[in-house]
């Protein structure tokens, strides 16, 4: 074998995900180098930079066009030339939000006012609805700009930390592995990561390697060797956890039933449907990465009715975007860590009813498409559910004036919020309650799961999350209502076990963590 | 197609200039129309206001989205009113262009109705 350049070199982090890979290493830039969010600082310059971009952008496409397409992009020029078009819009902004949020919301209010009072949809003056939702989307596109760079399919990504919209839009089909210098193996990317089985170590500190160097990620053991020495094997994905400990006894207390998490479309290839009770949550704040496609109905529709078809007529409960946290949208919602106490979920979704409004409707019109229910995020009092149990029955008047068909579904909510759990018996307006065990931990014992500092204490907390449970459990079965788990804790063989001998009887899980999980309960 | 009669009636109330015409276009002011009546009202520097029927509201009619909004149907009698500079000028062409259907029957023609 012939001498490497370069000694190998280990370097010792925490496991955030198991397998191995190995690959070339390509080293992000620091978060400060990247482009800021345009939207931050004077947001109506960037509005009437989006919308002078959008004109520019028509005009040239009006050039070509033949005449009958022309006249639908010349109507387009003329709308965004108006002054009377920006004016609600930056109104808006004087209250906060973004310049994406505020002209969302001023052009959905601009097109209601339309659709309002059209006698039928053959009407002529309704009909241009669709110009008005064309106009909103290219000013929205424009604002929310190119998304973050992908880098190289296989290779291994080194940086301070990884945002959870660049590991979604990334191909990971050719394996690679995730070495991140800070991070925590209960932040988002990490539940990502052990969701598509992809190796991850963080907490590395200092790692010296520059964009190129092999590296080979050893997600089991939490370290990392830069230049090994052994040949190159390929970027293998090695089946998670193949390293746990003891297999807990299979379960023998009766039916329960497994349904899957799903966190982006290319989930649905990772198991068949035939095989789980449903989907038992889908995270859709993961399968928008700008607010420009988050503020598109449409988008929104085909992402789940992709989902409802391929489940064939098994329930599917969509989640409504939860974000805020560590979970930013650009150009809608920043992410910071310290907002995990802040405006997320449904505090975020009611303070931006034009958000929540574009979502409840997509909902209404997938849920006539097969069995949809719908969770509430981060809920804490039952006025919450109130609010937006009405804003469902509002949208669902304005479809059926467009006549559009639209089925209003189930409203359950998830329980992660310590003052939700503890007094589950005054939800009565919620239909069904889904345990997010990641969140409840974390604010139940007050460590940020994104903190390597304090993280820990999480995993050491089970008693008392274990007796909240409980009381969880036999709330919900007072009312008489179903609960199920979706959290990692369900994916985990042993967290699996104390749940279904707590008696939880519904559990959803990673796809990649169905195996273990059926193995166990069947 | 008839030519229209030959100079649309018209009349001055101090510095204002005002006309009405009758809306005969197939649907009324509908995208396309209101696209082109906004840019010749546009193309004066005066300014011009629309308003429908008895409706006492005054709209900008260099404005597509107050116009589009006022949802100008067929049959509707059209008031169209111009202050400052070439105002008669201005409501001449509009309230011509309104009678001409905003000459959507010929493709290719200038939007002000002049020839090419």
């Amino acid at each position: 074998m012939a001498a490497p350049m370069a000694a190998p070199s280990d370097h010792r982090g925490k496991a955030a995900s198991s397998g191995r890979a190995q690959g070339p290493a390509y080293v992000a830039l620091d978060p400060a180098a990247h482009s800021r969010d345009p939207t931050e600082g004077d947001a109506r310059s960037a509005l009437e930079a989006a919308v002078a971009q959008a004109v520019e952008d028509l005009r040239a496409l009006s050039d070509r066009a033949d005449d009958e397409s022309a006249g639908v992009l010349d109507f387009q020029i003329e709308m965004l030339l108006d002054d009377e078009i920006l004016t609600p819009a930056i109104e808006r902004m004087a209250h906060g939000g973004g310049a994406a949020l505020a002209w969302a919301g001023a052009m959905n209010a601009y097109i209601d006012a339309f659709t309002d009072g059209a006698e039928n949809t053959d009407d002529p003056f309704a009909v241009k609805t669709a110009d008005l939702s064309d106009l909103k989307h290219r000013v929205l596109d424009v604002l929310a700009g190119r998304p973050p760079a992908d880098f190289p399919a296989g290779s291994v990504y080194v940086g301070h930390d990884l945002p959870p919209s660049l590991f979604l839009s990334h191909d990971w089909s050719r394996g690679g592995a995730i070495a991140l210098t800070a991070g925590s193996a209960v932040s988002h990317v990490a539940m990502l990561a052990r969701a598509k089985g992809v190796p991850m170590v963080i907490g590395l500190g200092e790692l010296p390697v520059t964009s190129g160097q092999t590296l080979l990620v050893d997600g089991t053991e939490g370290q990392v060797r830069v230049d090994p020495t052994e040949a190159a094997q390929p970027s293998v994905v090695v089946p998670l956890r193949t390293a746990s400990v003891t297999q807990p006894t299979p379960w023998a207390g009766g039916d329960v039933r497994l349904s899957v998490n799903i966190n982006s479309l290319s989930d649905l290839e990772m198991f068949d449907p035939a095989t789980v009770d449903g989907v038992g949550l889908v995270r859709t704040e993961f399968m928008f990465r700008s607010a420009a496609e988050a503020l598109n109905e449409e988008r929104h529709v085909e992402c789940y009715r992709q989902i409802v078809e391929r489940l064939q007529g098994r329930p599917v409960t969509l989640r409504m975007l939860d974000l805020g946290g560590d979970k930013a949208l650009p150009g809608l919602v920043d992410g910071s860590p310290g907002s995990f106490l802040g405006q997320r979920g449904i505090r975020l979704l009611l303070a931006h009813p034009e958000l929540a409004r574009i979502q409840a409707r997509a909902l209404m019109r997938v849920a006539a498409l097969g069995p949809v229910s719908v969770l509430l995020p981060m809920v804490t009092v039952p006025e919450e559910v109130a609010a937006m149990a009405l804003l469902f029955i509002e949208e669902a008047e304005r479809l059926a004036r467009l006549n559009v068909p639209a089925v209003r579904p189930a409203l359950g909510m998830m329980v992660e919020v310590p003052a939700a759990a503890l007094t589950l018996d005054l939800f009565v307006e919620a239909a069904f309650f889904s345990v997010g065990t990641n969140d409840l931990m974390q604010y139940l014992c007050a460590a940020a799961r994104d903190n390597p500092a304090v993280a820990p204490l999480n995993a050491r907390s089970e008693t008392a999350l274990f007796r909240l449970l409980d009381q969880v459990r036999a709330s919900a079965e007072a009312l008489g209502k179903p609960v199920s788990v979706c959290g990692d804790l369900a994916g985990d063989p042993a967290g699996a076990a104390r749940l279904l001998a707590s008696g939880f009887r519904d559990l959803s899980v990673a796809p990649a963590r169905l195996a273990a999980i059926r193995a166990m309960v069947r | 197609m008839s030519k229209p009669d030959a100079v649309l009636p018209h009349e001055r109330t101090g510095n204002r200039w005002h006309t009405e015409v009758e809306v005969t276009h197939g649907i009324g002011l509908h995208a396309r129309p209101s696209v082109i009546f906004t840019r010749l009202a546009k193309s004066f520097p005066c300014s011009i206001e629309v308003a429908v029927g008895g409706s006492g509201e005054w709209l900008n009619g260099k404005s597509i989205v107050k116009v589009l909004g006022a949802r100008i149907r067929r049959g509707t009698r059209l008031k169209i009113r111009a202050e400052g500079s070439r105002a008669e000028e201005a409501i001449v062409a509009l309230g011509e262009l309104v009678r001409r259907n905003f000459d959507e029957d010929r493709k290719h023609g200038r939007a002000d109705g002049r020839p090419v």
